[in-house]
């Protein structure tokens, strides 16, 4: 299983939370950006992938031309024809129907629309550029058009947002059919305006993890499944592209800021626009190789996070050696005796009470 | 010999002591400029707080008026209250000492002090009044002072001006004209005093020196009185204030001797050198031995550097012998020392030089005096360390060590210094007006009070203007508690602390209180308690955390996300485990921290 990501660090303007690589007033260079992914995609060329995810930044700011240019122009150098899941991820506002068609025609069958709240305050109180009326309407023009699966992502934590406002969006979202949800709590990330003035009204921790649990209630009642610790979907709907990354499976990442896993190694591109156009396959940089026995501490952590799946440590023997993954075993069974873990005898899961202080848990699972 | 002058010069602190130092080194053109201003504070934590810690010496040419060559020696002297017992050593290897006294201030309690021991060493003491050309000096009054509170005759003082120099020369002159010179023969065995010493990484300890008879050259065999040690000289010499090699040092002389000691433990100044021919040669005696008054424990943030810290308080105790240590151990804190100190701003010091000369990680526990503590069989116990009580039902009472403090404060601010004196459990034993506009306090006061602010608060309430001045005085009985920390039920060791029974309530609410909020919530709940014997006096809970994850862990992000969490797990490496509870190290300086 290969995955194929590739990053569009575009934005109409920078939401106050956002600390992802990613440019307002920039669209100028959308097409010079495209023909620079086609380029990159040429160091990669005869791989085959099983998933494509365009991601952001605001990739439905492409418009429908630069879309089938990008999607046609890597095509011709990988391997596409073996693509199970092809998700782009849309800004409630710039997903037009012709856009959506036109990512139909190219072969995209899931859209994972970026609503994260139904609330005008809300919305508004972030920088978000859309209201909950023209979410509810992406949602509609992307069943109409017909794809498979519609995801959208909540934000847990916006300022002023109560369980009341949280029930009543995701009622709506559920109500509208969608089959899969990211509950994603708010974080205060370095540097990010709402990390520099923060408004009175953002929910603490303890309020986010209360309204966390309310969520993850109230979305099980609904046919959900809890299946990562950000994600929930309805049987089947679960996201395949991201599933590889926490099975630790190989990905590559075009684009500047987008991050790769191939042959074992983990590498990325800086985050710099301008020197990326120039050049796109010469700004790789963080080359990470693991040692076998780290290896495998990093996929058990990432495997963790798949509550319903859980951690089967013989696929792991399998793949780094019994002798590399013992001093694991002993750490996750010492865990599970603390019931931090739960251990059927096969597998490996979070203890749900521990889902959100799972920190800990990862740490001792990577030994530091 | 006739044509040596070893002298020191003594003052409260600020009166100006360094900048007539370095007016006197510029006189006999040992220092050329003014630039490398205050050379003999050459520690950059003593030109930080603009006071002398060590004492060192520096000699220097003089050609007097009438001609003569004299070779003048000065022997550098800490001005704080902490410090007498330096100040004793070093005018133990002087004939003579400058009494600066800064003429807008007056005297000041050190002043008085280090006259005291200056007198007592037998020194010809030549009072100085500095800061003349300030507008607001007052060289009059000064000049009462100085004979009604020290009994020194005022034709004899000098006046000058350090900053400018006015009247410095004359004051060279009166060093030769009436500061003895020393006496002893280089002809009778080797007898010298160990006053200071340093270690070099290179050639290992190098005592400074004050030689009272016989003569040291390379090649000489040495011994150590206290500890029989012999060594082979292999370098004399004097200091610039630069290190300088020379042939021999004979009777009289001040200078260093470097003889390839490489433990530090092998010399302590205020030992004396003799000849290994003659062991007979009794050792030099009469200065005060220091007392550790207050104690603190140490330890290596990083339980693995315990052995760096060893050889780090090795060193430093040659450095500074006024400390002692011994070996201590916590349940929380793991392996560290018991320190000793002399007051409370030389375990600042010290614990900062600890630090910042010899590279130490330390966290150090709240200070405490030695209790005196009487059990129900009538034992007298001398406790340094609160954790080290019996048992309260074995303990029939508790005594704390009492100071005698000396302060002079101007008129204004007795009313506020008589309150906080009260306030910190004081009595008065005596008020005088030395002049005017000041009044001299005598109190005794718990030494205890020492460690949590005294001197701080006399500071403030006085708007800096109090000086202050102590000795010990005896214990006196106090209905004085131990009271505990728990933490998860836990015993704290390092936070155990004695207080006066009305006081420990309140105290041992705010500790907790503070505590709560230091301390970071964890996956359980944590019961933070104050007991008294087996009594709880206090109590807060910290609610179990509900939120540590990642979000958002996809993509490239997972290399960064596992640094993220390596993060996490470095800074709690920092912490210290109480059961299963991790404390962060500022905890147990939280105490003193409170009081301020």
């Amino acid at each position: 299983m290969r995955g194929l990501y590739i990053h569009l660090p575009f934005c109409v303007k920078k939401c106050s939370y956002c600390d992802f690589y990613s440019l307002p007033a920039r669209l100028g260079s959308l097409e010079s950006y495209v023909q620079a992914v086609v380029h990159e995609s040429c160091r990669y060329a005869g791989l085959s992938f099983q998933t494509l995810y365009l991601g952001g930044g605001t990739p439905s700011l492409l418009g429908a031309r630069n879309l089938r240019n990008l999607v046609g122009g890597i095509r011709k150098s990988l391997d596409l024809s073996n693509l199970v899941e092809s998700t782009i991820e849309v800004n409630p506002e710039s997903a037009t129907s012709e856009l959506l068609e036109a990512a139909k025609e190219a072969g995209i069958n899931r859209v994972s629309i970026g609503v994260q709240s139904l609330s005008d305050y809300e919305l508004q109180s972030v920088g978000r550029i859309h209201n909950a009326a023209q979410a509810i309407e992406a949602i509609k023009i992307a069943r109409r058009i017909g794809f498979k699966s519609v995801s959208v992502d909540i934000i847990i934590g916006l300022p002023g947002q109560s369980w009341s406002t949280l029930r009543k969006a995701l009622e709506t979202l559920v109500g509208a059919g969608i089959e899969h949800i990211s509950l994603y709590c708010l974080s205060l990330e370095e540097g990010t305006p709402l990390e520099k003035s923060p408004p009175e009204d953002l929910p603490t921790d303890d309020m986010q993890a209360q309204l966390f649990e309310q969520a993850r209630s109230f979305l099980l009642g609904c046919g959900f499944a809890h299946y990562e610790i950000s994600n929930f979907a309805l049987k089947g709907c679960e996201c395949l592209h991201n599933l590889n990354y926490w099975r630790g499976g190989e990905y590559v990442g075009l684009g500047p800021a987008a991050a790769s896993h191939l042959y074992g190694r983990r590498f990325r591109n800086r985050a710099d626009l301008d020197a990326y156009i120039e050049r796109p396959d010469g700004i790789t940089e963080d080359v990470e190789e693991l040692n076998a026995r780290d290896k495998a501490s990093e996929e058990a952590m990432l495997r963790l996070r798949l509550l319903v799946e859980g951690l089967d440590v013989s696929e792991l023997a399998a793949r780094f050696g019994q002798d590399n993954i013992e001093p694991l075993i002993s750490r996750l069974d010492h865990m599970a005796h603390d019931r931090l873990l739960v251990f059927d005898g096969l597998r490996y899961r979070l203890m749900p009470s521990r889902i959100l202080t799972s920190n800990p848990i990862f740490a001792e699972v990577l030994c530091f | 010999m006739d044509s040596i002058r070893n002298f020191c010069i003594i003052a409260h602190i600020d009166h100006g002591k360094s900048t007539l130092a370095d007016r006197i080194l510029e006189l006999t053109g040992v220092l050329h400029t003014t630039a490398n201003a205050q050379v003999l504070d050459s520690m950059d934590l003593e030109r930080e707080r603009g006071i002398t810690i060590k004492a060192k010496s520096v000699r220097m040419p003089y050609q007097s008026r009438s001609g003569e060559k004299y070779t003048l020696n000065l022997i550098d002297t800490p001005g704080h209250v902490d410090f007498s017992y330096e100040v004793s050593r070093s005018l133990k290897a002087c004939e003579g000492a400058i009494l600066l006294v800064d003429a807008s201030q007056g005297v000041e309690a050190q002043t008085i002090a280090n006259a005291y021991l200056a007198i007592d060493a037998g020194l010809e003491i030549i009072p100085v009044i500095n800061k003349i050309d300030l507008p607001m000096a007052m060289i009059d009054e000064c000049r009462l002072q100085l004979e009604d509170m020290l009994g020194l005759p005022t034709n004899g003082a000098l006046l000058i001006s350090a900053k400018n120099g006015t009247g410095v020369p004359d004051l060279l002159e009166a060093i030769v004209s009436r500061i003895p010179p020393p006496r002893g023969s280089p002809d009778e065995p080797l007898k010298c005093l160990i006053f200071d010493s340093y270690y070099d990484s290179y050639r290992g300890v190098i005592p400074h020196i004050r030689l009272f008879s016989g003569s040291l050259h390379c090649g000489d065999r040495i011994m150590i009185k206290s500890t029989s040690k012999v060594f082979e000289v292999d370098e004399v010499g004097y200091f610039l204030p630069q290190i300088t090699p020379c042939n021999r040092l004979a009777a009289g002389e001040v200078g260093y001797v470097g003889a390839t000691i490489r433990k530090a433990g092998d010399i302590h100044v205020g030992d004396t050198i003799i000849s290994p021919d003659y062991v007979e040669t009794p050792a030099i005696l009469g200065f005060k031995h220091s007392q550790p008054m207050v104690f603190c424990g140490i330890y290596p943030i990083n339980s693995n550097d315990y052995g760096k810290l060893t050889t780090a308080l090795e060193k430093f105790q040659l450095n500074d012998s006024s400390i002692v240590y011994e070996k201590e151990s916590s349940a929380a804190l793991g392996h560290g020392y018991r320190l000793g100190f002399l007051g409370m701003l030389h375990m600042e010091i010290a614990l900062e030089r600890l630090k910042r000369e010899y590279e130490q990680e330390l966290i150090s526990t709240m200070p405490s005096v030695i209790y005196k503590v009487v059990t129900t069989r009538g034992e007298a116990l001398m406790i340094d360390n609160p954790s080290k009580f019996p048992p309260t039902h074995y303990i029939d009472h508790i005594e704390e060590p009492i100071i005698r403090a000396r302060i002079i404060i101007p008129n204004d601010f007795v009313g506020a210094c008589m309150e906080l004196s009260e306030s910190k459990r004081g009595t008065m034993v005596s008020m005088e007006n030395p002049d005017t506009r000041r009044a001299l306090l005598t109190y005794d006061l718990p030494l205890a009070e020492m460690t949590t602010g005294y001197y701080d608060k006399l500071k403030s309430v006085s708007r800096g203007y109090a000086s202050m001045d102590y000795e010990l005085a005896g214990y006196r009985s106090g209905d004085l508690v131990k009271v505990d920390i728990l933490v998860k039920e836990n015993q704290v060791d390092a936070l155990s602390f004695v207080s006066v029974r009305d006081s420990a309530v309140p105290r041992g609410r705010a500790l907790i209180h503070k505590l709560r909020k230091l301390i970071p919530r964890h996956l359980f709940e944590i019961t933070l308690q104050a007991a008294i014997g087996g009594k709880i006096i206090a109590r807060e809970d910290i609610v179990p955390v509900r939120k540590d994850v990642l979000a958002k862990c996809y993509g490239g992000d997972i290399t960064r996300k596992r640094k993220l969490l390596e993060k996490q797990k470095e800074g709690k490496k920092r912490m210290k485990m109480v059961g299963s509870v991790e404390v962060p190290q500022e905890a147990f300086m939280l105490l003193l921290k409170m009081e301020e």
